[in-house]
């Protein structure tokens, strides 16, 4: 039986891209919610003639922030699973199939789609800044349990329970989203896999990672690795599918709610 | 007129000037009373303690401290318990802001649904 799967797009002032992505999406047969992230421009307006549902929120939370309501909006809905894809253009429809399929395969909660773990180049990415990646991929491997590659992506398929848990808690701050959401499931005790995925240039506008907050990300980052103090989910009730490898959860007991 | 009354009036006028704030603010709405109540209880911490400058200083010489330095240390310290309560509340109503504007987004889109669905029913 397929599961029954919602893309969520966070888009912030992605008017001039957004539609084209949820056109895509729509194309390859997929519910697509594009989040409206408090935009000042045409986004939603965009995201809904393409064939989106929008959800628009009324002030700019960030992407975890735009991706929780995405999150509570597939839970409410009855969706199984829940794919993150960029508004810019950076995530092609195709690769999703491949974050799925890794996740029907393995059973994961968590499933990455990775730029370098595959055999093209991947993206050019500035020596600096593919040094933080590296540095964040080993912290997310040890809590995964498993080598990650790909800390910072964006592509991803969450999974019930962990969907239900990130649609109570899921950080808002620079990059939380994505390498705090890996350490935290990690060392919850879910399962986390990676899968290679080609991601194109964006569409439109300019990344948002600005090496300031980058630097202060990456310093919280460490403290988080270290002090365990991500944001809180409850443990994952270990269920191991047949035909993988066994793991034990490798996390410390979190404070239940 | 010794240097340590001197300090002491000081730091009693701006323990007096702390309060007339907090009571100001508090008057014009701009803080809530739960705050002023806070940073008048600094001010008047800080008069007293001018005023009671010569009980401190037993306390001052057992640190190797002046009688103006544990004042101004008091106070700095309710300031820090006073910043790191704001903190607490700042980081708290963050969170609500958060549950406010997704909740919004989700009933506006649920608003949106029947709207549209009510036509056909009708």
């Amino acid at each position: 039986m397929s599961a029954h799967v919602l893309v969520v797009v966070p888009a912030w002032n992605e008017g001039a891209s957004v539609a084209d992505v949820v056109s895509d999406l729509r194309r390859h047969g997929y519910d697509v919610a594009v989040v409206d992230d408090g935009s000042t421009d045409d986004t939603a307006a965009q995201a809904r003639s393409a064939g989106a549902t929008v959800l628009t929120l009324p002030i700019n939370l960030g992407v975890g922030g735009a991706l929780r309501c995405g999150f509570r909006y597939a839970v409410e809905h009855g969706y199984d699973m829940v794919v993150q894809c960029d508004a810019d253009g950076q995530h092609p429809a195709d690769e999703i199939a491949a974050v799925l399929d890794a996740q029907a395969r393995t059973g994961a909660h968590l499933v990455i789609g990775s730029r370098f773990r595959g055999d093209e180049p991947g993206m050019d990415v500035p020596g600096n800044r593919r040094l933080a990646m590296r540095l964040l991929a080993r912290i997310a491997s040890t809590a995964a349990g498993r080598p990650i590659t790909d800390a910072s992506s964006g592509l991803r398929a969450i999974a019930r329970p962990l969907l239900d848990e990130f649609a109570r808690s899921y950080p808002v701050h620079y990059l939380g989203d994505t390498f705090e959401a890996i350490v935290v499931a990690g060392r919850a005790g879910y399962r986390v896999e990676e899968v290679a995925v080609t991601m194109a240039p964006r569409l439109s506008g300019q990344s948002s990672a600005r090496p300031l907050a980058a630097l202060v990300f990456l310093g919280r980052a460490v403290i988080v690795s270290l002090g365990g103090l991500g944001f809180e989910v409850r443990r994952a009730e270990v269920s191991e599918p047949t035909g993988v490898d066994e793991r034990r959860p490798t996390g410390r007991r979190r404070r239940q709610p | 007129m010794s240097a340590a009354f001197r300090q002491g009036a000081l730091i009693a006028l701006g323990g007096v000037l702390l309060g007339i704030a907090a009571i100001t603010l508090a008057r014009k709405r701009l803080i809530t009373l739960r705050y002023a109540v806070g940073w008048l209880a600094v001010g008047i911490v800080t008069l007293v303690g001018a005023a009671a400058a010569p009980l401190v200083t037993p306390i001052a010489k057992l640190f190797s401290m002046t009688a103006t330095g544990v004042l101004l240390a008091g106070a700095t310290g309710l300031m820090v318990a006073i910043a790191i309560q704001l903190s607490i509340s700042v980081s708290g109503l963050q969170a609500q802001v958060r549950e406010l504007a997704e909740a919004h987004a989700l009933l506006a889109n649920r608003l949106d649904e029947l709207e549209t669905r009510a036509p056909a029913d009708a």
